[in-house]
């Protein structure tokens, strides 16, 4: 498998395509456990998801690998020249009836029921556990529209939807160990705001406001994304997030506060961009 | 049981009324058949021109580029993308899938199977061919509208799919295209339904029947339940559109609007997750008989297989919200549809569990049937397991609308329910044309296509657990996606392998129809009521109606003398 | 034909009513799972609306509505009378011709229903409360106009002086008043509560 991948590196990668927006990407050449791992998880919650998945992997390979067993074994095994004469059972017998109830059980209670403990632990505790608004907390207001993510600050006066708001077009940026909570919704169609590198997306609904929060730990930039079929543009709805030092962070919002000169629409609430920010706790 | 004896009609004369305008279910299915490999071709075309735009965007398609997209020099523009990928959905599920192994094989096998002379209303089976005809002129109509088809997906949310994202009338045509093909599969339905419940043969039990007729008759159920609750949506979403309703429209861009979008999501899925079961319980119910045929032994737990199945019937229905958690649905309906489908594991692993106990200690032969069969097992067993991730809420944060899904589903549709019913193809194939199909072929047929529909599968598995969203154009507008450029070639290239193996299948399929060698009463020597009339089956079917005195899967009694099954019609060889 | 060695082989008679019963009752599970589905987006409107109906929108006036059930119900207990004539064998045209009149009288009263709508303000665009009345009366009057031809067709049937099946007239019947117990229904639900 990897010497193939490796020989359609050499072979295409180089030259043949003119992909639209590489922005000029060098494209580094990696092996192939590199290129198919998940984006760099950055959030302090990510490796729920990411070890869960592994130990999701482990139990279904522990059952998938019986089932090749079966499949594979008993077609070597059973091959008609091998083993001519059939044996004539209809599965019936108390014996036989107990080991595929065996089976049954336990792959509902090996699998089943370990996985779903652990991801409603999961749900409720983190993902769901949203942080307190008294707490020290970025908040921002999120549009997504055709085909563009708009980001909103409450700016100096810490209130939505006055004057001094900042309002930032396919530009989010965040303070590291600082928890973000997002409040999101859609101007016009359905579209989903999706954070690869922080495993977690949430759609965005017109007439609704969908929630989402984290904590992200490593500066740098990275993707954001669209992930609900929105229109024709819909691969191009992509927005770039920063992760800033508290230090950076702070600076940076103040230079912008001066320059942002967004007039927020505050008599035209119908357009539903900028909104009293919705109190949770 | 009730039991009702057919009139044997005349054989019909004319042209018209033995292949067109035919009450004969036989006639209906191949029907069906074709109308389905046709449609298997059209949605398979579209889906390379599909991996073609990810593998190499920005490039012409080879050859037929210049004529459909002259405009952009053969490239596939961005709005047609997005066509593309909702029209091949639509057309996979509803034109080419409900057709063969619905239409088709449910037209073929029930009534033979259970030992009757034609469906309880033929009148309405043939209406309902002619219907799904209707409905597929309306689709490919819209095609050729000014503004294009449909483009918002094949599960076409709104409001993306109301007037605000979709103008034209290529969206209003697809519903109604969607609708008349709802009327005609109800209807097919209803007839399944009477005719199993009204038309098996005297001593044919519930328990008697063959699991294919089983796992046609729980579609049936299915389809009559839920395709109306898919009309409603869809009638609903038309009268947004024509009549200026207001039942999805909401937001800034909705200036009459005080409906909401996400109940098209939970009537849709109402629908949309008893449909993959519909999809895949036939191709459930042949390979559990198949299994039990080539290996000459009774179906292992066959009756637990047949409760099994009935069991993942009535989950299916309340499970649906498992396609919505990352709607924000309250987090105690979104923990219930988690446990919910979770329990869906148990009646899978039983099942499952009896077709390994069925080649256990089998005397095995692999002709091509067979073969498709163990793919089918080896397929199912892997997308079926990979639904347990996307079960669970908090991976399926991360994987929802990715690539993992579109992996997942084509497992366990596009190569289970594909390869069930090329199984099914090749198994009836002398029933109902009275040639054999070639083995060699058939062979090469299924080997090639297991290689790559395994490399495609897989391979858009690993691209979405690395995070590659769905529905996207051009992928390498980001960055951290830059590095799955090689994995998308090779689906690519795994995807063209896959679909000109099945060059080999309509060669095969054609050319025996006329010079196969001619296939006996019962080539594959097996004992259900099919294969006691000649091949192909005559028009009235039985001469007299059999009286069934055994189950389908009784091989390998070691009472036996001269041969090593028995027919349904003799009494059951003891000691 | 051969005869059959076997048991219980229901005559044809009998082999039909089962046959049509099976049909028409799947038939009506199907219909009903539409307007089940109908009831159910009527209901999430219903309940997550602030205020019933929503702002700013009139009732529509009762009495039409009313004569519509009326004629609805009146019609359904006709054809109960021809049913129960035509089982013992007695030609009913009176009962049944009651019954399609009332039928028709039933459609027209709908098309009156809607001009009525308009001149109280309410058009298929006044918001949600409106596309329900408009488009759930609409669905259910196209499957009248299904009835009507059922109807029309069993009169047909009586008047070149065919003995009526009675298999056909009692699966006519439940689909007529299948049909009159969907618009009780909503007739209680959309427009009295």
């Amino acid at each position: 498998m990897t010497l193939l991948l490796d020989l359609y590196l050499k072979l295409f990668v180089s030259s043949t395509f003119a992909a639209e927006g590489a922005a000029g990407a060098e494209m580094v050449k990696v092996g192939f456990w590199e290129a198919i791992k998940p984006p760099v998880d950055i959030s302090t919650y990510g490796h729920l998801i990411d070890s869960l998945f592994m130990l999701t992997t482990k139990l279904i390979l522990f059952f998938f690998f019986f089932v090749c067993l079966g499949i594979f074994g008993f077609s070597y095994l059973y091959n008609k020249k091998r083993h001519p004469k059939a044996l004539y059972t209809h599965g019936t017998s108390k014996k036989q009836i107990g080991i595929v109830a065996f089976i049954g059980a336990l792959v509902f209670v090996m699998v089943d029921m370990q996985i779903t403990t652990i991801s409603n632990h999961d749900y409720v505790n983190v993902f769901l556990n949203y942080p307190k608004e008294s707490d020290d907390i970025v908040r921002v207001e999120v549009l997504g529209q055709q085909w563009a993510w708009n980001f909103r600050y409450a700016g100096k006066d810490g209130v939505f939807n006055t004057e001094d708001d900042v309002v930032t077009l396919n530009d989010l940026r965040v303070p590291a160990n600082k928890k973000v909570i997002f409040q999101i919704t859609a101007k016009d169609v359905i579209h989903a705001l999706y954070f690869p590198n922080a495993r977690i997306k949430v759609d965005a609904m017109p007439g609704r406001i969908s929630r989402l929060w984290f904590e992200l730990t490593k500066p740098g930039v990275y993707d954001i994304a669209c992930a609900e079929i929105c229109g024709t543009f819909h691969y191009k709805m992509k927005a770039r997030l920063t992760v800033y030092s508290q230090a950076e962070y702070d600076q940076w919002m103040a230079e912008v506060q001066e320059r942002s000169k967004y007039i927020t629409e505050v008599d035209r609430v119908e357009n539903y961009w900028g909104w009293k920010w919705v109190a949770s706790n | 049981m009730a039991f009702f004896e057919q009139e044997i009609h005349d054989a019909p004369s004319t042209f018209l009324s033995k292949y067109v305008f035919s009450f004969d279910h036989k006639v209906i299915a191949k029907q069906f058949l074709w109308y389905g490999i046709a449609f298997l071709g059209i949605g398979g075309m579209m889906a390379l021109l599909i991996r073609w735009t990810l593998a190499f965007p920005g490039e012409p398609f080879p050859v037929l580029g210049q004529i459909l997209f002259p405009d952009t020099n053969g490239v596939v523009p961005p709005d047609t993308y997005a066509m593309l990928f909702t029209l091949h959905g639509t057309i996979m599920i509803f034109y080419a899938i409900t057709p063969i192994l619905i239409g088709a094989f449910g037209n073929y096998c029930i009534p033979l199977m259970i030992g009757a002379r034609d469906m309880v209303f033929p009148t309405l089976n043939m209406l309902s061919f002619w219907l799904a005809l209707v409905s597929a002129i309306l689709l490919l109509a819209s095609l050729f509208t000014p503004l294009g088809g449909a483009a918002g997906g094949w599960t076409s949310y709104p409001t993306l799919s109301t007037l605000i994202g979709s103008a034209g009338v290529g969206q209003t045509l697809w519903c109604l295209a969607l609708f008349v093909l709802g009327v005609s599969s109800t209807m097919g339905a209803v007839n399944y339904i009477a005719t199993i419940i009204t038309l098996r043969a005297p001593g044919m039990g519930y328990f008697d029947m063959p699991l294919t007729v089983w796992g046609l008759w729980l579609t049936a159920v299915l389809n009559a339940i839920f395709l109306p609750v898919l009309g409603a949506g869809l009638l609903l979403l038309t009268f947004d559109r024509v009549f200026g309703t207001t039942f999805f429209l909401a937001g800034a861009a909705a200036t009459s609007g005080s409906g909401d979008p996400v109940l098209f999501q939970h009537v849709f899925w109402i629908f949309g997750h008893p449909e993959v079961y519909i999809l895949i319980l036939p191709a459930w119910g042949i390979v559990s008989d198949l299994l039990s045929f080539f290996a000459r032994k009774p179906a292992f737990g066959a009756r637990s297989t047949a409760l099994s199945m009935t069991a993942i019937t009535i989950l299916s229905t309340v499970v649906y919200g498992h396609h919505m958690y990352s709607g924000q649905m309250s987090p105690l309906l979104t923990q219930s549809f988690m446990m919910l489908t979770m329990t869906i594991s148990i009646p899978s692993a039983v099942f499952f569990a009896n077709w390994l106990g069925t080649i256990w200690k089998g005397a095995l032969r692999f002709d091509t049937p067979m073969l498709f069969a163990l793919g089918v097992v080896f397929v199912f067993g892997l997308g079926g397991l990979t639904g347990l991730y996307l079960a669970t809420v908090s991976t399926d944060l991360y994987l929802h609308d990715t690539y993992f899904v579109v992996g997942h589903f084509h497992y366990t549709m596009a190569a289970s329910v594909l390869l069930g019913g090329f199984a099914g193809t090749y198994f009836w194939f002398p029933k109902m044309f009275g040639r054999m199909m070639n083995e060699t072929l058939g062979k090469w047929h299924f080997w090639i296509s297991m290689i790559g529909l395994n490399g495609i599968f897989m391979g858009m598995m690993i691209i979405g657990h690395a995070g590659m969203h769905r529905r996207i154009y051009n992928p390498f507008v980001y960055e951290f996606l830059q590095n799955l450029i090689p994995l998308n070639m090779f689906i690519t290239y795994s995807a063209i392998l896959m679909g000109s193996a099945q060059i080999i299948f309509v060669y095969n399929f054609i050319h025996s129809m006329y010079k196969g060698p001619v296939a006996t009463q019962n080539p594959w020597n097996v004992g259900t009521l099919e294969w006691t009339i000649p091949s192909p089956a005559p028009h009235y079917n039985f001469a007299e109606i059999p009286v069934v005195k055994c189950g389908p899967h009784e091989f390998g009694n070691p009472n036996l003398k001269g041969k090593d099954f028995q027919y349904q019609t003799e009494e059951l060889v003891k000691a | 034909m051969a005869q059959v060695q076997s048991t219980n082989i229901m005559t044809a008679k009998e082999g039909d009513k089962v046959i049509s019963s099976v049909g028409m009752i799947v038939t009506l599970v199907s219909f009903g799972m539409l307007f089940l589905t109908l009831m159910m987006a009527f209901a999430l409107y219903r309940f997550t609306a602030p205020v019933w109906p929503p702002a700013g929108m009139t009732r529509p006036d009762l009495l039409l509505p009313t004569l519509s059930t009326l004629m609805i119900f009146l019609s359904s207990f006709f054809y109960v009378k021809f049913e129960k004539n035509t089982s013992t064998g007695v030609v009913d045209k009176k009962n049944l011709t009651l019954t399609l009149v009332l039928g028709l009288a039933f459609m027209t009263s709908q098309f009156l229903f809607w001009s009525h709508l308009k001149s109280q303000g309410i058009f298929v665009s006044s918001g949600v409360f409106a596309s329900i009345i408009y488009a759930f009366t609409w669905i259910h009057a196209a499957h009248i106009v299904v009835g009507l031809a059922l109807l029309v067709w069993l009169f047909g049937a009586l008047n070149s002086g065919d003995k009526l099946a009675a298999v056909k007239v009692s699966s006519v019947g439940k689909f007529w008043h299948f049909l009159g117990i969907v618009w009780l229904i909503m007739f209680v639900t959309i427009f009295v509560l």
